[in-house]
């Protein structure tokens, strides 16, 4: 329905014409007061303004969960007071590559959020605006897969440390380092709340854009 | 100088119906991609000739949690893309939708979380397999399992393959519902 609709919607602006030997003969200035559009236009500037204060506030939120989820997951340190033959005593996240990845996948989806807030406070200023809205979705869509692989790696690691596997021989390390495991765990469930948002910022921003 | 009303507003659906076309393709090679790559981890069976006291001498993609998971997602989203074909062709043929255009946004952003999801704790437990961890006694198993890994990894290329196309494709969707 809406598609149609905004296909018949149309402005005419009239062209004034010269004096002519057929003037008598030529047809009067056509005014088309294009009431319907003028009367739709502040509803769509209210709805598209509505959808970009939505935006500003789930990337204040995605914020808030991936530099959460950098911080948690970088800042493990656990040290083990006894000493075993078998395992080191001291539980670090560099010592998994996947973690690693973690902290820097969070931290750079944390800056880009940053730096995308300006970006999406045009989107409020000016509800019309395309360009920045096309650039805030390409980015948004290439941030997606980034922060579900750091989620979902990470995630395959912990749930690894937690039951172990005894077909590879891998034992579970969460019941030694039970604090690190907690807080690596965290950290993880913070990065699968970003990826959500982020979902959810493509299709506001995709909502957003149409009916231009 | 005639008179004349010049008239705005109506942008030519001839760019759409290229976008929509594109998009049609790229599906399909989407769907290729996660369909091979799903079909090659469900096969994997290695079992090796010799018997050892300690480790086991078959490996399956069931013995990995992660991989079970992978196989169940790429099942999914390849039966989505093969289904989602059909909105493609209703935009090729009409291409001023734009409702079904964004609910096919949605539904592709969903896809590809998956999809990336399911491959990257795969990828997670393959580059374990590979390199081993040898603070936490993690021993890496493919020097034994030799065809399992290397199956194991040419899958993932197959799915990562889909996640860009996938990528391609909202980026398309955006371009399309952008253009009126």
């Amino acid at each position: 329905m809406d598609s149609t609709h905004s296909t018949k919607e149309s402005t005419q602006i009239p062209i004034p014409m010269t004096e002519s030997k057929s003037a008598k003969t030529a047809p009067p200035p056509v005014v088309v007061a294009a009431t319907k559009k003028a009367a739709q236009r502040p509803l769509v500037t209210r709805w598209k303004r509505g959808l970009g204060i939505f935006d500003f506030i789930l990337r204040i939120c995605a914020i808030a969960a991936a530099l959460a989820a950098a911080t948690a997951m970088g800042t493990t340190n656990q040290q083990l007071p006894f000493f075993t033959q078998f395992f080191q005593f001291k539980a670090d996240y560099n010592d998994l590559p996947a973690f690693t990845f973690f902290v820097i996948a969070n931290a750079t989806a944390g800056a880009y959020l940053v730096l995308s807030l300006p970006f999406s406070i045009v989107c409020i200023v000016r509800p019309h605006i395309v360009g920045a809205r096309l650039m805030l979705i390409v980015f948004d869509t290439i941030a997606v897969p980034l922060i579900t692989a750091a989620a979902s790696a990470a995630a395959s690691i912990v749930y690894l440390a937690h039951n172990g596997n005894s077909n590879a021989n891998w034992a579970a390390i969460c019941q030694q380092f039970d604090d690190f495991c907690q807080r690596v765990s965290g950290a993880v469930v913070a990065s699968f709340i970003t990826a959500v948002i982020f979902m959810v910022l493509v299709v506001v921003s995709a909502v957003a854009l149409r009916r231009n | 100088m005639k008179v004349g009303a010049v008239k705005l507003g109506v942008a030519p659906p001839a760019a759409n119906r290229g976008i929509a076309i594109l998009d049609f393709f790229l599906r399909l090679i989407a769907i290729t991609g996660t369909l091979a790559g799903a079909i090659a981890m469900a096969t994997t069976n290695q079992t090796l000739p010799f018997f050892s006291r300690f480790v086991r001498f078959r490996a399956k993609f069931n013995d990995l949690p992660s991989l079970a998971f992978f196989v169940v997602a790429s099942s999914i989203v390849s039966a989505y893309l093969i289904l989602s074909l059909a909105l493609s062709v209703l935009h090729i043929v009409k291409a001023n939708a734009v409702n079904s255009r964004v609910l096919l946004l949605l539904l592709d952003t969903a896809a590809m979380g998956l999809l990336m999801a399911g491959s990257s704790a795969a990828a997670a437990i393959v580059q374990l397999a590979h390199e081993g961890i040898n603070k936490v006694n993690w021993f890496a198993i493919c020097q034994q399992y030799n065809s399992f890994c290397k199956r194991v990894s040419g899958s993932l290329i197959g799915s990562y393959a889909g996640v860009l196309v996938l990528i391609l494709l909202i980026l398309l969707s955006g371009v399309a519902l952008s253009r009126r």
